[in-house]
């Protein structure tokens, strides 16, 4: 495995929420302790259900938003220590593209003023003709016509958006890329679209990625390393896309999708049970309510993430081996 | 004898028509999956058998739709309510359409029983219970009497599924029912609608965008493009054969395990808006196998193995 480009240590972020004038304030630890390398030029993968914390991940690894706990460096400067300056500064080689590329791109914009809003910010705005010819390429570079810059983002379709999305992301040539369900909110064959873009730079720029996603399969094709998450806690690394998940988490999501093939039909084996609330956590594995493992030790102890043989980590008392 | 047959029927909405002589039909007990991109106009098919396009402004300007023994186009609107909930009931995408927020979810449920079956509150919540344990909701006697907002998604989804069910139903149209729901979630309703179908001998039509689902739940699947059917086969030839096109690039865009770096392919451009359908085919701008007849010639959907197809090339190479 090559070094990683961005390191996460004990990462936690807690949230806290308010009952209203006289309740108690709850909290809830969105993502929980996360140790976690992304090796450079490799595309990690996070799955998870709603509420997971996989999205509260991609913002820490960021610093979009600030940890409760632990560390996340980049390229091996600590972000958690930088001055907003500093960080403005390394912001540049890292980028993120969100879910809903409508509500990230100002709908007032022009999608040419969208282009150019990350080099303004970086104070790195072109002058003259090379503004034109900035935008132009960027435009060219995704796949979009030249007539798209006068547009706005309302005129555009969701794919559409989604290119700009990316194409501002990758304005700067940033090295590491989050992508947060780039593809959730659209069709299948814009889905597969926009897989096909991120494959083809990914490969041209060398670029890390963490792909931050709800759909197993496209993570499995996607993705060199797979990280499952289950209540803000990583359940399973797998070092390979195609390695045999050992927790029965990841296997229980697995068997829940269903393969494009009707010879591959199955009974579903139903996930007993419900997800506990993330304000209340079980003292020991939070999935120990749902899981066919379970055992006295699960409601007691919380696993730890431990090295598998093939290569991986997974934390469970009772791994599928 | 099909129990639903839709035959060439259009919907105009205003001077547009959106849907161009939409033909299938459903048996008793059968499982048919109507998919396709957004703005196909699956859910228009949906809202057309349900008689529920003059909440739209639309009507159906061509065809029949025969459901057992009505002609459902002509049926007055007093009618078609006696059949909706009783024969042929709806599950939406999102259950908190078919919930009130204020009501108890166990009630809801009560009530279709005795406005369909006119059953007593006391049957009626033992038939609501009972469902919802069918269902398997645990602790069904609990949650009878919790509000939506207490319930998840997956939860709620079922409460629903319970209030299309507990009317026996001959007929349900399901529109994408388990898309906003988790994963794991989502399998789990599709085996118990799924089971419920079959257990019960009710018709299901399953509308959905994803041909995972349509591969592990249908018996046969409607392909749409653009208002119009692209390609109608049993859900085995569908997948082993596709004829259309359409059918194998929507097939082609789905992760399979195995599949290459690079192999997954996506359909260029966009599925176009009612304003702009193209000439002939509404497909061959973004075919990758059009041929200069594909513009100018619409393909009617002839007979081809064990369903139908609309497309010229399946016609050449017949």
């Amino acid at each position: 495995m090559t070094t990683p480009l961005v390191s996460m240590h004990g990462l936690s972020r807690a949230f806290v929420s308010s009952k209203g004038m006289f309740g108690e304030s709850r909290t809830m630890r969105a993502v929980d302790d996360v140790t976690l390398g992304l090796p450079a030029g490799k595309v990690t993968g996070v799955v998870g259900e709603s509420g997971c914390g996989k999205s509260t991940l991609a913002r820490l690894a960021l610093r979009l938003i600030e940890a409760t706990s632990g560390s996340v460096s980049f390229d091996g400067v600590e972000l958690g220590g930088l001055g907003p300056a500093e960080m403005r500064q390394i912001r540049r080689r890292m980028q993120m593209v969100f879910q809903d590329p409508y509500s990230s791109l100002d709908p007032r914009y022009t999608i040419a003023d969208s282009l150019l809003e990350p080099f303004a910010i970086q104070g790195l705005m072109p002058v003259g003709a090379t503004r034109k010819e900035r935008v132009a390429e960027l435009l060219d570079m995704v796949g979009l016509a030249q007539s798209t810059a006068s547009n706005f983002p309302h005129q555009l379709s969701g794919g559409q958006r989604q290119r700009v999305g990316i194409a501002r992301a990758l304005a700067l040539k940033p090295q590491f890329v989050v992508l947060d369900e780039p593809t959730a909110s659209l069709d299948v064959s814009i889905q597969a679209q926009i897989i096909e873009l991120l494959e083809r730079f990914q490969q041209q720029f060398g670029l890390t990625y963490l792909f931050i996603s709800h759909d197993l399969s496209l993570v499995r094709y996607f993705c060199n390393q797979i990280v499952v998450m289950y209540l803000g806690r990583i359940v399973e690394v797998m070092a390979a896309p195609d390695a045999r998940p050992q927790h029965p988490y990841s296997r229980a999501l697995l068997e829940s999708t269903f393969a494009p093939d009707p010879a591959k039909r199955r009974i579903v084996q139903p996930l007993g049970g419900e997800i506990p609330s993330p304000f209340a956590l079980p003292p020991g594995c939070a999935f120990a309510a749902r899981c066919a493992n379970v055992s006295e030790r699960c409601r007691r102890e919380r696993p730890a993430l431990a090295d598998t043989d093939a290569g991986g980590r997974v934390a469970c008392h009772h791994p599928n081996r | 004898m099909a129990l639903l047959s839709v035959s060439d029927i259009s919907v105009s909405i205003g001077r547009l028509t959106p849907l161009d002589r939409i033909a299938f039909s459903i048996d008793p007990g059968e499982i048919v999956g109507v998919v396709g991109e957004s703005g196909s106009g699956k859910s228009l098919t949906a809202m057309a058998v349900m008689g529920l396009l003059p909440l739209i402004g639309g009507k159906i300007s061509g065809g029949s739709v025969h459901f057992a023994e009505f002609e459902l186009t002509t049926l007055t609107e007093a009618r078609y309510r006696a059949l909706r909930g009783r024969r042929v009931a709806l599950i939406s995408q999102n259950p908190m359409t078919s919930l009130d927020p204020v009501r108890r979810v166990g009630e809801q449920i009560d009530q279709v029983s005795m406005m369909h079956l006119g059953l007593g509150k006391v049957e009626a919540r033992a038939r609501s219970v009972e469902m919802m344990q069918q269902l398997r909701i645990p602790e069904a006697k609990i949650v009878h009497g919790n509000y939506p907002h207490q319930l998840s998604g997956g939860m709620k989804q079922r409460i629903v599924i319970a209030m299309a069910l507990v009317a026996n139903p001959e007929l349900i149209i399901a529109d994408e029912p388990t898309t906003a729901l988790d994963v794991t979630i989502q399998a789990q309703i599709i085996q118990i609608m799924t089971e419920m179908a079959r257990a019960r001998n009710v018709a299901l039509m399953l509308i959905t965008h994803d041909m995972g689902v349509v591969a592990q739940a249908c018996d046969r699947v409607v392909v749409l493009y653009a208002g119009r059917v692209a390609e109608m086969n049993t859900v085995d030839a569908i997948f082993a054969d596709p004829k259309h096109p359409y059918t194998k690039s929507l097939i082609g865009c789905i992760p399979v395990e195995g599949l290459p770096p690079g192999g997954l392919k996506g359909i260029a451009g966009n599925v176009p808006g009612v304003l702009n359908y193209p000439k002939g085919c509404r497909f061959h701008p973004r075919c990758t196998r059009a041929i200069a007849r594909c513009g100018d010639e619409v393909p009617l959907l002839r007979a081809s193995g064990a369903g139908t197809v609309a497309c010229h090339l399946a016609e050449v190479s017949a």
